[in-house]
């Protein structure tokens, strides 16, 4: 029982690495480059949800939109101010100006919001248990989210015509363009998107954590985990790699001490990468 | 407009470039405008105007980075001769602290008390070496941003002290004191790896590790718990009194259900507190920081957990109540941490001067700047080597007792030999430099923390 309850604890630690990976993993298969300053973008999602219900007294909820809908416009305004005059310059130039931008963001949010610690105003989780293992409304919550948000990824990428360009983009941008995609307003889109799943993991880090202006950085290593095992293939293999992920680290705490949870996680990454060099997925495909 | 557009696009990255350069070197400046650095606060000896100089003259920066490096040579020449107490200019210390991150707190709360002595010791008339000048680098905790500040304190600014680095730095920054002969102190730093590197040229006013977890474990057996689980953020700061705090409850035969070290840095901690709250313990002894801490309590309660905590001292600062919930902790929750002993009249009188009184390690880190201070005076040369050669004697010795700067200073003047006793106590090193410390107990109420237990040094004595 002990074992299904660290497997129960895992599967929403996945559903949450999901929620963190999803956008990183579209900016990276449209855009071509590890964005380092997603991590940074769950930041400014959970200070600004922070903001508005601590210190203005707003609804969690009308403060996660309102943070969410920020988060996408600040990622896509660094993406057309930042990323976009030097996207001729390849995907090394881009990562690491994008580990530039974290840290300015990071400095940013420092020179805001200070020292300490934060936490919304919102009540205690609650607790429910049934055949002797517990769950928290927390817990409950970032998994439904990861559900919903897979699967309105999923009818998006290929039910909509924007969906349908930004896949196009994704597989071969000249060749998209040639059979009429616009491919400055399908990035756009992508930024906004991506960015905005950023802004909703991080208003689950708000939710679930204790806030600092480290706290979001310190997630970026798990999210190259996930999308490293994941691979270029699909986005629905970010979903099987979080979970992975999330349930490896924390099964393995019934065995061996906690403290080698991010161990386990590259572990985990380099074990499958031996047996499959291109992530679970394979290859840029569909 | 597509072209003005594209020039404002354009100028937005071009500032946006500039700011991640600006980033990218914001710490390299030179040493050749101290006065003018943000960091820097020069010294304040606010009410004679001697400040005035390092803001009035920018435009003489080389005469006012001098001064340090002037104090050393005279003493490298002539170690034998009493230094002059004629007019001299400033002696530098660094004030290397976390003013980010998680003990940012801490970190503001230590530079202020030692800016508070430094006041103090200015309007004195300063030290015969000078008018204390400090340098303020934040370590943001981290080791190697720690030895970057503290190189370029030493080596930039001419610090012959280098006072209030966390546990990690101070470890990390023990070869560059040995090498470059200048004192570092901490009045925080508990870690037991200063146990056998401190004594030389590392000192530290506060007592070791070993203390808080002896403190912990002997209030953990006093509550007749029969079983505790310990969670323990992997730290060296909590992972080392939690080994000597695991120790004394076995000792008391305390079943200890659970020893977990988890990483901070977690959006949760469900899967370290799985088994804890499977075996139910009556109490959970968590040594861990603010965020972490936070979220582990919030998370247990939720899971069901009932019993009592004792926190140790990242978490005895009221903001815990507003994060936590004060109705989850109220008359369960026990915070134990290193504590001047509050009946001694040195304490008393610290904290009716000091308008911050009641900051955890303040009177510890009024007493590093002051026995620096008094060092200066007693030694014959105005360095570091000059501090770590007298700062054992002015610290503890026959001499006469005194309280603060000017009653040493002037004593010392005289021929004579001083004992300083600290607002945060005796301060008697031991051979790592080590003292020995006093320890509360505060427990949760309506909202604050009240204290319940104080352990005197002479507690844990043999």
């Amino acid at each position: 029982m002990l074992l299904l309850q660290f497997f129960v604890s895992g599967v929403a630690t996945g559903c949450f690495l999901i929620l963190a990976t999803i956008g990183f993993s579209l900016t990276r298969r449209v855009e071509g480059f590890l964005n380092i300053a997603h991590a940074e973008l769950l930041g400014v999602s959970a200070f600004t949800t922070w903001w508005l219900n601590s210190h203005h007294g707003w609804h969690v909820l009308a403060a996660a939109v309102a943070a969410i809908a920020f988060t996408a416009l600040v990622g896509l305004g660094i993406a057309r101010v930042v990323y976009d005059p030097i996207r001729h310059r390849g995907p090394a130039v881009l990562l690491i100006t994008s580990t530039g931008v974290a840290f300015v963001i990071g400095g940013a949010l420092h020179g805001l919001i200070g020292t300490g610690i934060r936490t919304l105003d919102i009540g205690l989780a609650h607790r429910y248990e049934a055949f002797g293992l517990r769950v928290t409304s927390h817990q409950l919550i970032v998994v439904g989210l990861a559900a919903a948000v897979s699967v309105s990824l999923a009818l998006f990428l290929n039910r909509t015509r924007t969906g349908l360009a930004i896949r196009a983009m994704a597989v071969n941008p000249e060749l998209a363009a040639s059979r009429g995609v616009n491919l400055s307003a399908t990035s756009r889109a992508t930024w906004l998107l991506s960015s905005g799943l950023a802004g909703l993991a991080g208003v689950m880090l708000a939710v679930l954590a204790t806030l600092t202006t480290d706290l979001a950085f310190a997630q970026i290593l798990q999210i190259l985990a996930v999308a490293i095992l994941a691979g270029l293939g699909s986005l629905y293999a970010v979903i099987l790699s979080g979970l992975l992920v999330g349930v490896a680290m924390d099964v393995s705490a019934y065995w061996i001490p906690a403290g080698y949870r991010p161990l386990v996680a590259f572990a985990v990454v380099i074990v499958v990468l031996l047996f499959r060099p291109a992530g679970l997925a394979g290859t840029r495909d569909a | 407009m597509n072209t003005t557009k594209s020039i404002c696009l354009r100028l937005f990255a071009a500032v946006f470039a500039l700011s991640l350069v600006a980033a990218a070197c914001g710490d390299d400046d030179d040493d050749e405008q101290p006065a003018t650095d943000a960091t820097e606060t020069p010294s304040e000896p606010a009410a004679t105007g001697d400040a005035e100089p390092t803001d009035d003259e920018p435009a003489e920066p080389a005469d006012d980075a001098e001064p340090a490096d002037d104090m050393a040579e005279p003493a490298d020449d002539e170690p034998s001769e009493p230094a002059e107490p004629a007019d001299v200019g400033e002696i530098t210390v660094g004030v290397l602290v976390p003013l980010t991150g998680e003990l940012g707190e801490f970190g503001k709360i230590v530079a202020d008390a030692i800016e508070f002595g430094v006041d103090e010791i200015n309007a004195a008339g300063g030290t015969r070496c000078g008018t204390i000048r400090t340098v303020v680098a934040d370590t943001g905790g981290d080791a190697e941003t720690g030895i970057r500040e503290a190189t370029n304190m030493i080596e930039s600014e001419g610090a012959v002290a280098v006072m209030g680095p966390t546990s990690g730095v101070m470890v990390a920054l023990v070869d560059l004191a040995h090498r470059e002969e200048v004192v570092i102190m901490s009045p925080y730093a508990g870690t037991i790896n200063l146990n056998e590197l401190g004594g030389n040229f590392v000192y530290r006013t506060v007592s070791s590790d070993l203390g808080d977890g002896a403190a912990s474990g002997l209030w953990l057996s006093s509550r007749g718990y029969e079983s505790v689980s310990f969670l323990i953020q992997n730290e060296e700061s909590t992972i080392s009194p939690a080994e000597v705090a695991r120790a004394e409850v076995l000792e008391a035969g305390i079943e200890i259900t659970d020893f977990i070290v988890y990483n901070p840095g977690q959006p949760s901690y469900q899967a370290e507190l799985t088994t804890v709250l499977a075996n139910n313990p009556d109490a959970i002894f968590l040594a861990g920081g603010q965020e972490s801490g936070v979220t582990v309590i919030k998370e247990a309660v939720a899971g069901g957990f009932e019993g009592e905590w004792l926190f140790t001292a990242d978490l005895a600062v009221p903001e815990i109540f507003d994060a936590v919930g004060a109705e989850l902790i109220n008359d369960k929750a026990f915070v134990e941490f290193a504590d001047a002993d509050p009946s001694l009249p040195e304490f008393i009188s610290f904290e009716e001067r000091y308008d911050k009184a009641g900051d955890p390690f303040a009177p510890n880190s009024f007493d590093m700047i002051t026995l620096v201070a008094l060092s200066l005076e007693a030694a014959d040369s105005c360095d570091g080597a000059g501090i770590n050669s007298t700062i054992r004697g002015v610290a503890h010795s026959d001499g006469t007792k005194v309280s603060t700067f000017a009653e040493g200073r002037d004593i010392l003047a005289s021929g004579g030999t001083i004992n300083y006793e600290g607002a945060s106590g005796p301060l008697v090193f031991d051979e790592s430099g080590t003292v020995s410390g006093a320890y509360t107990i505060q427990q949760a109420i309506n909202g604050e923390w009240v204290n319940v237990e104080f352990y005197p040094a002479s507690t844990f004595d043999g």
